[in-house]
């Protein structure tokens, strides 16, 4: 991709627009600091109203063992682990493989807040503190959160293979590479410090001003808010650090990141 | 009445979604409507064989899930627009949809396209009861080898299980020239295991892997080739004409003599 150019152009019949995805806190795996301990979020249980099809417990469990795999050096030994998995159903035996993953990398599972019966008697059985949440309470919990600002952004150190998707309330940053077939959804900008090949989703809630950088762009496709583009059908030569951002024109462009700062600091002076 | 054929072998890597590319191909040359569907969620390929991927933005999932119609996620062939892919999820796995689900979305691509082509995955598990769950029809895809053919018949037992009576089966990558030496299994020793009506034998073609990783089926391809027509072929077949064999080993020495021919007319 040369600098500057349109991407768009190169796809006459551009494609239908993207959604404005909701990046539910609860449509993926996810830990989060939070004060000390490290808060560990499973998908809800299948057909609820946010995601008609759920994941599968092997789903989860590869998501989780991934997200495990990319974060583990931003960890100190022995943190506490708080498990959070809502109306999801856990027996004793998947309580315990979380367990032993976590302790894998020097983590304890201290606590599980859960709003079923069952999971909640499996947890105590096994000897962790257990917080059980009615539903409801948790429903308007959510609803509070949307309004919410973006959370901080999240770091991840891995490459992404076919298949992987990642998606996240704020910004991402990848040291890694995007291989074709994974995909990356982001609240905010979408930073990769190696080659994008796969999708990448910046703004996916309807922001157009947010950004995606990569050292190699070479995407199957991004998207920015509602706009799609695709990479040109002949590849260029060579490849420079590019950045993707949405044109007043109301396209998709790419800028060689040189040029990109430099023409935000001409606007700035 | 659309009709809606699934592409299955039981085997992996014998050629069900090159088949399944090169028929909707053929098929959308001869003006039909047809929609191609992947089956194969968490491990698509047929976008990449149609030179389609960088098209997708919703899958099956999403249509399923509610977050899109069915009309979005179709992705339109850049060549003949008679075509269209439904693309499977490729970051979910094969439990994310169950076959009623499945059903509801082939039977909702019936009402507008004349045939659907479903490429299956490989195995007889999930993905396949999904791929087979709306089927009328089957194609089977074998390649002249005892794993393959054992597993073909296998799938023929559990598809007429599963109420698919029409089966036909397509012997692929056969070399003629291995036959003809008794290295290899023929078309008639295949046959003779599986017991269903022969509809394509396509020899093997290294012009194939050629046309895969471009993402341009064969058929498409100007300079016609063994592997493409023997595609056509099987798509007049499918369409109830009368189309002889192509006679490989016929076409074999036809070809030697043919070069024979060039070779002499430069000479003199």
């Amino acid at each position: 991709m040369t600098s500057d150019a349109s991407l768009p152009s190169s796809l006459p019949d551009s494609p239908v627009a993207p959604p404005i995805i909701e990046t539910h806190q609860t449509s993926q795996v996810r830990f989060k600091g939070e004060g000390g301990h490290i808060l560990l979020t499973l998908p809800p249980e299948s057909e609820t109203a946010e995601s008609p099809i759920g994941l599968t417990w092997s789903e989860i469990w590869q998501q989780f063992k991934q997200q495990l795999d990319a974060k583990e050096r931003f960890w100190q030994p022995n943190t506490a682990v708080h498990l959070s998995v809502k109306d999801r159903l856990l027996d004793s035996r998947q309580l315990q493989a979380i367990a032993d993953a976590l302790s894998g990398v020097q983590l304890q599972l201290k606590r599980v807040y859960t709003s079923r019966r069952q999971t909640a008697v499996a947890a105590a059985t096994a000897g962790y503190s257990v917080e059980q949440q009615s539903a409801v309470a948790h429903l308007s919990q959510s609803g509070g959160e949307a309004g919410q600002a973006m959370e901080e952004p999240m770091y991840i150190q891995m490459t992404l293979r076919s298949g992987t998707e990642i998606r996240h309330n704020g910004t991402v940053v990848i040291l890694g590479d995007l291989n074709p077939g994974s995909s990356v959804i982001a609240e905010g900008d979408i930073l990769v410090w190696g080659r994008l090949r796969g999708v990448a989703h910046a703004g996916c809630k309807g922001n157009a001003r947010c950004l995606i950088m990569a050292l190699q762009l070479e995407p199957t496709q991004i998207r920015i808010a509602d706009f799609v583009a695709r990479a040109p059908e002949n590849p260029p030569a060579q490849y420079f650090p590019e950045v993707a951002y949405v044109a007043p024109q109301g396209n998709i462009r790419i800028a060689k990141a040189t040029d990109f700062t430099r023409a935000k600091d001409e606007g700035k002076g | 009445m659309a009709r809606i054929i699934v592409i299955t072998s039981g085997k992996g890597g014998v050629g069900k979604t090159t088949c399944t590319a090169n028929l909707g191909m053929a098929l959308a040359k001869r003006r039909r409507k047809v929609a191609v569907v992947d089956a194969d969620f968490g491990l698509r390929n047929l976008d990449l064989l149609l030179g389609l991927e960088n098209r997708v933005v919703f899958t099956a999932v999403e249509v399923l899930a509610g977050q899109c119609r069915l009309e979005q996620a179709l992705v339109k062939d850049k060549r003949h627009p008679n075509l269209v892919l439904l693309p499977a999820a490729q970051n979910r796995t094969k439990d994310a949809v169950n076959p009623d689900q499945m059903k509801q979305l082939i039977n909702a691509l019936a009402r507008v396209y004349e045939y659907i082509l479903i490429d299956c995955p490989a195995g007889i598990e999930n993905g396949f009861q999904n791929a087979i769950a709306a089927a009328q029809e089957a194609l089977i895809v074998t390649t002249p080898e005892i794993a393959a053919v054992r597993d073909a018949d296998r799938i023929i037992g559990l598809l007429e299980a599963n109420n698919v009576k029409r089966i036909h089966l397509i012997v692929n990558r056969l070399k003629p020239a291995m036959v003809q030496a008794n290295d290899m299994m023929s078309v008639e020793d295949v046959q003779e295991i599986l017991a269903v009506p022969l509809i394509g034998v396509v020899p093997d073609d290294e012009r194939v892997i050629v046309s895969t990783n471009r993402g341009e089926p064969l058929v498409l391809s100007e300079t016609p080739s063994m592997a493409g027509s023997a595609f056509d072929n099987i798509v007049r077949r499918l369409e109830g004409e009368k189309v002889p064999f192509l006679d490989l080993s016929v076409q074999n020495d036809g070809f030697f003599s043919r070069l024979r021919k060039i070779l002499s007319t430069k000479i003199t």
